[in-house]
């Protein structure tokens, strides 16, 4: 059961079951419990061998016990996610923690991948049950629908999940190689359904500058 | 609207319905509702919209009339783009607390770092207090702080690095704490940094009626450059003298660590 102690710091709640969560972002726990390391994020030897190739890496380790255990990851805020059967597209960067029963995996996700600075990969997180996400300030999160299409810029991009399809924008014209750009040159388009985080502030990205 | 108030609640989703029209989403967060209308925003500080919105920079030809009534500081023209069309718009700045502030037939002077968006009723001149803009008129522009904004009265001093505008005060100017500086004592303080220099032997003194606004806190937002005025006597900051050192209005003090102490930050 995950709950937010405050907005940046996680606790679950564990009769006997487990969590998947980042390396070493326990801060505290009472009760009995036993923190196993995850090599691979416990996705097998293949993997493994994904994350490796695709530089989309992501420590994480097994909790399981008895009691409360919190936890945090450089005062950053934490957004509660709930998957019920749906896929959660996240940075593993910017994943916390999920339940024990969720499966991660890892993605090709082409120029938007590209466009963020992070790689031309990402985690997905798919089953059911809740997961942990950061972000640089609370995340908005925002619903697209069929009639609401909504368009994102890359360095404040946090997750999706949901049945969406994204496009990838540029504005890039003569203008903006004369330096004389909207600011916004790059930008992720949603179509379809589903819910998008965002977080009040931006990375540093290829696009930011033009 | 808070999604962190209550612990355990599952956070607000917005949508284009339930996005609120020209006000906060949350503290870090501003919603800008577009109908046709234009807003100036400072480049980059959208992160996400609904709708159709486009994005031109101030040098697009097809706003030159926009810009000869709103917009007067011809070098800041790169810092700055148009939003034109019609959706709802989310601005943010690296997570810093935004408000909206409402101007009517009024003045106000803010730190050019701060300054995120205006309604293009406003216009938008450079301050002659270098590093400073000055918008003027009727209309709603949105400000980022570190932390919240504090609203005081003068008479006051303010710490350089809390300030972050003020409104209506025609008398922004340097005040030292002369006594603590001056003297034998004073001058192995200031030298040496010894003997308890607090870093607040200066302040910003306003007087007068008006308001002043400060954050709370010392952090200061990365300075946007604020373009160059012209080479004439009795512009400030427009001498034979580089931007940098133009930008102390301040005549030298004696006791005073040079322009080291600036370069720190103090």
């Amino acid at each position: 059961m995950f709950r937010l102690q405050s907005s940046k710091v996680l606790a679950v709640d564990m009769t006997g079951d487990a969590v998947k969560a980042k390396n070493g972002s326990m801060v505290a726990y009472d009760g009995e419990m036993a923190f196993k390391k995850l090599s691979g994020g416990g996705e097998g030897i293949r993997g493994m061998v994904t994350r490796r190739l695709t530089g989309e890496q992501m420590t994480l380790m097994e909790v399981k016990g008895r009691g409360t255990c919190w936890f945090a990851d450089r005062a950053s805020e934490i957004n509660l996610v709930s998957i019920q059967g749906d896929k959660l597209y996240v940075e593993s960067s910017n994943l916390l923690a999920t339940d024990g029963g969720l499966r991660t995996g890892t993605e090709f996700t082409g120029l938007r991948g590209a466009s963020q600075g992070n790689g031309l990969f990402t985690t997905t997180v798919e089953g059911h049950g809740q997961a942990a996400i950061m972000s640089d300030g609370p995340a908005v999160v925002l619903r697209v629908s069929a009639q609401y299409p909504l368009t994102v810029d890359p360095g404040a991009y946090v997750a999706h999940q949901g049945n969406l399809r994204q496009s990838f924008q540029s504005g890039v014209t003569f203008r903006t190689l004369l330096g004389e750009g909207g600011g916004e040159a790059f930008q992720m388009r949603f179509e379809g359904d589903g819910l998008v985080y965002v977080q009040p502030s931006e990375r540093n990205t290829i696009a930011g500058d033009v | 609207m808070s999604t962190y108030g209550t612990p355990g609640a599952g956070p607000a989703v917005f949508d284009p319905a339930t996005l609120p029209p020209d006000d906060n989403v949350n503290p870090y967060t501003f919603c800008v509702e577009l109908k046709g209308s234009q807003w100036f925003l400072q480049k980059g500080k959208m992160i996400a919209y609904y709708g159709s919105i486009d994005f031109n920079g101030v040098g697009h030809g097809r706003l030159d009339r926009l810009v000869r009534t709103s917009f007067h500081s011809p070098l800041h023209a790169s810092d700055w783009v148009v939003a034109e069309g019609s959706g709802k718009m989310l601005l943010a700045d690296r997570a810093f607390d935004v408000n909206s502030y409402d101007l009517e037939d009024g003045n106000l002077t803010i730190r050019s770092g701060n300054l995120l968006a205006f309604q293009p009723t406003l216009a938008l001149k450079q301050s002659i207090v270098p590093g400073f803009l000055t918008l003027i008129g009727t209309g709603k522009f949105v400000a980022a702080s570190n932390g919240p904004v504090v609203f005081m009265e003068p008479p006051i001093r303010v710490d350089p690095q809390a300030l972050v505008g003020w409104a209506d005060c025609p008398s922004p100017c340097h005040h030292y704490d002369h006594g603590y500086m001056t003297g034998v004592m004073g001058g192995l303080r200031a030298l040496t940094g010894l003997g308890g220099a607090s870093g607040e032997e200066h302040q910003f003194e306003f007087v007068g009626a008006g308001t002043v606004l400060l954050q709370s806190s010392e952090t200061l937002m990365a300075e946007q450059a604020t373009g160059a005025v012209p080479h004439q006597a009795g512009v400030p900051g427009g001498g034979a003298h580089s931007p940098q050192a133009g930008q102390s209005g301040a005549p030298r003090l004696p006791g005073q660590l040079g322009d080291l102490q600036r370069r720190f930050g103090l």
